[in-house]
């Protein structure tokens, strides 16, 4: 009997196996456009973190749509989470698994790009297509002077201030210059008896988006040299922030400087006043409702004319492809206005590419709720806003020499100027090594 | 002398409590916050004010919860016990067979345990899609139904076997299988039990494989459904995601506390002989 058990339970096992591989993909055949020219096959795409509700109902309406204008095209839409689409769409390209239409951070777009992984769309856009793009955007899909990506969502920053602690202070204003920032902190701290001020690092991106900004115009890199240690602003932003961090006005939590420390320090009560995108506010609503009611917006902490960042999300399209045309015709598609529009709303804290949809009443009069607050506060800063840190290979390794420079001066490890220094030496001999020399 | 002991044992509970907080603590503390409901804040106190479960309703349905439980399920059910029935044969012959070469493999299986899975994910992602097992359950625990450590794990179990008990059952007339079968894999159960919790602990919570070998989000997993609510583009609910981390861990728990028992006796079982 025992026997007969053992043998049926092996038995049993490879049963098992056996009928788990009836699962197995049926098939992934795409075809090209077919030859009468109208588009057919199976497009694939890839979104970054958008899984769930509203975002499923949006995007099964947006693939009715695209399927009802080419019969002969079968959408699919996965969702990917974010940190990892980098790495799947490159191990992806290795096989024949390959996605048709790909949502992209122009940081990953740039690494996927260098090692040949997308097609080019310089000639497979139209012209009035370009055109249709706001120019700051449009132009974070270009690297090495082609085009790679088609842009989709923004966010741009924006100040994020909590006016309970505001009002406890006296504060009535946003600061517009560091020495003011300091002042304004400084006064919340004393009142509050907790650190105020925060400062995103992020991989040090942040900090370089902010020394531009402070720049407000002049070029902190010149053909491939830094120009840093010359710059009065910047050392005044490397010196008070020194001083916020020692005087327990910045929190101890900063010198690790992530955005979502941030968020939670924010719900906290533990920081009063920051610098971030529209996007902020997400998790702050359901985690900590108080804070969420008392958060305002206002133009970012630097002088109303200074240059901004604008963070876009991109669609790219992989080279090994099967379907090139209706690829390039689906981003053509979920990019156009009428679906970014369609798109910010659903999402709520985002902005859309396309100068059409930014028009619409829904930006230039979108309510009072704190969200909304922050929406109007970003579409005003869009006007003077572009990817401020230009696509260039040795981007990764800049981010880490600001960000270990940046915390060891908060920390007061080394002096300001030795901070900005290390990080002018560093990057010229890293321009070098990279034979680089753009300017920025 | 009391007075020694004494003072001894509260050191000793005091350590003990200590490492209770340490381990225990950031679930219970992701369990407070799972239980909060939408009025009170992840920071406005520690404990629940008023404690609800509408957090893990709504993860259950928001997220397809049961697809992705039913995925997870299935590949596990699939990795324990292929990977108990392979590593425990494997290991056997490891332990008890001379052939030539043995020592090789058995190097060559253990070194196996040092390369990084981001070395070999690619090439294992294509041979995957050529064998057809982008999409299948099957491909998703490839990985898992013969391990590296599984097998040096059995082996080093099978070699506590006293020889002895096996020569007999081979006088009494049992062959190879029967003797692996019968005498030698009762005598290693806690072992197999380790293995079983490993291996379903491990697989339970994979997220690398089964994201790249999966082109179709109906075959996710927990940990990538997981993911998807934590790395929301805007930063997520809070509230949700530790209702949803919780469920999540849930069997984890279950079965650890089922088999806990047999899982440490057979971890040191398996380091008495080298």
């Amino acid at each position: 009997m025992k026997k007969r058990l053992s043998f049926a339970l092996v038995t049993a096992l490879l049963l098992v196996g056996l009928m788990a591989c009836s699962s197995e993909d049926e098939g992934n055949a795409t075809s090209d456009a077919g030859s009468s020219g109208e588009l057919s096959g199976e497009v694939t795409m890839w979104t970054a973190s958008l899984a769930g509700e509203p975002f499923d109902s949006y995007f099964a309406d947006l693939e009715a749509a695209f399927e009802e204008m080419h019969p002969e095209v079968d959408v699919i839409i996965e969702d990917i989470p974010q940190n990892e689409i980098e790495q799947k769409v490159l191990t992806s390209l290795t096989g024949d698994d390959v996605p048709d239409v790909v949502n992209l951070a122009p940081r990953y777009m740039i690494n996927i790009a260098a090692q040949g992984g997308l097609l080019e769309l310089n000639d497979l856009v139209s012209e009035e297509v370009q055109n249709s793009y706001l120019e700051g955007p449009f132009e974070a899909g270009y690297f090495e002077e082609d085009l790679y990506a088609l842009p989709w969502y923004l966010t741009t920053t924006v100040s994020w201030y909590n006016n309970d602690h505001f009002e406890q202070a006296g504060i009535t204003e946003t600061p517009q210059t560091t020495q003011e920032i300091y002042d304004t902190a400084k006064a919340i701290t004393d009142a509050t008896g907790k650190p105020s001020y925060y400062q995103i690092i992020n991989q040090g991106d942040t900090v370089i988006e902010k020394m531009i900004s402070i720049a407000n115009g002049e070029p902190i890199v010149e053909e491939g040299k830094a120009l840093l240690t010359e710059n009065e602003e910047i050392l005044e932003f490397f010196t008070l922030t020194q001083k916020m961090y020692e005087e327990g006005i910045m929190p101890q939590e900063n010198a690790e400087g992530s955005f979502s420390t941030a968020q939670e320090l924010f719900m906290a009560n533990n920081v009063s006043l920051l610098e971030s995108g529209v996007t902020f506010l997400g998790p702050i609503e359901s985690g900590a409702p108080d804070v969420y009611n008392a958060a305002k917006a206002g133009q970012p902490l630097n002088a109303l004319d200074a240059p901004m960042n604008v963070a876009v999300m991109n669609f790219s399209i992989p080279s090994k492809t099967d379907n090139p045309d209706a690829a390039v015709a689906l981003a053509e598609f979920v990019t156009n206005a009428e679906n970014q529009l369609e798109f910010a709303k659903v999402a709520g804290t985002v902005l859309p590419s396309t100068t059409e949809s930014l028009e619409d009443e829904y930006f230039t009069n979108p309510g009072d709720s704190p969200k909304a607050l922050g929406m109007l506060e970003a579409s005003t800063s869009l006007e003077r806003s572009k990817v401020l840190i230009p696509p260039v290979e040795n981007s990764s390794e800049l981010y880490e020499i600001v960000k270990m420079a940046f915390v060891k001066n908060i920390q007061g490890d080394i002096t300001p100027e030795e901070a900005l220094q290390e990080i002018t030496e560093k990057w010229d001999a890293s321009f070098e090594k990279a034979g680089l020399t753009p300017t920025f | 002398m009391k007075t020694k002991t004494q003072t001894k044992k509260i050191i000793l509970y005091i350590v003990m409590l200590a490492i209770c907080v340490v381990t225990v603590g950031p679930f219970l503390y992701t369990l407070f916050i799972a239980l909060k409901p939408a009025t009170q804040g992840i920071y406005d106190g520690l404990l629940p004010a008023n404690p609800t479960f509408a957090n893990f309703v709504d993860a259950f349905y928001k997220t397809d919860f049961l697809r992705y439980l039913l995925n997870t399920v299935i590949v596990t059910g699939i990795a324990v016990p292929f990977n108990l029935l392979f590593s425990s044969m494997a290991g056997y012959a490891l332990a008890r067979m001379n052939f030539k070469g043995r020592s090789i493999v058995l190097t060559l299986i253990i070194s196996t345990m040092t390369v990084p899975f981001q070395l070999y994910m690619a090439p294992l992602f294509q041979i995957a899609g050529e064998l057809g097992l982008r999409n299948s359950y099957v491909g998703l625990a490839v990985l898992q139904v013969s391990t590296a450590f599984g097998i040096y794990f059995m082996r080093q179990a099978f070699l506590t076997v006293p020889k002895e008990l096996e020569e007999s059952a081979y006088l009494d007339g049992a062959n190879r299988f029967q003797v692996w079968w019968k005498v030698a894999m009762p005598l290693v159960k806690p072992t197999l039990i380790s293995l079983a919790i490993y291996t379903f602990t491990f697989t339970w919570g994979d997220y690398l494989w089964p994201l790249i070998n999966t082109t179709e989000s109906s075959m996710y997993t927990l940990s990538i459904a997981l993911a998807q609510m934590s790395q929301n583009f805007d930063g997520g609910n809070l509230k949700l995601i530790s209702a949803a981390s919780i469920l999540t861990t849930i069997p984890s728990l279950l079965i650890f506390i089922w088999l806990q028992k047999y899982f440490i006796s057979g971890q040191t079982d398996g380091a008495v002989k080298g």
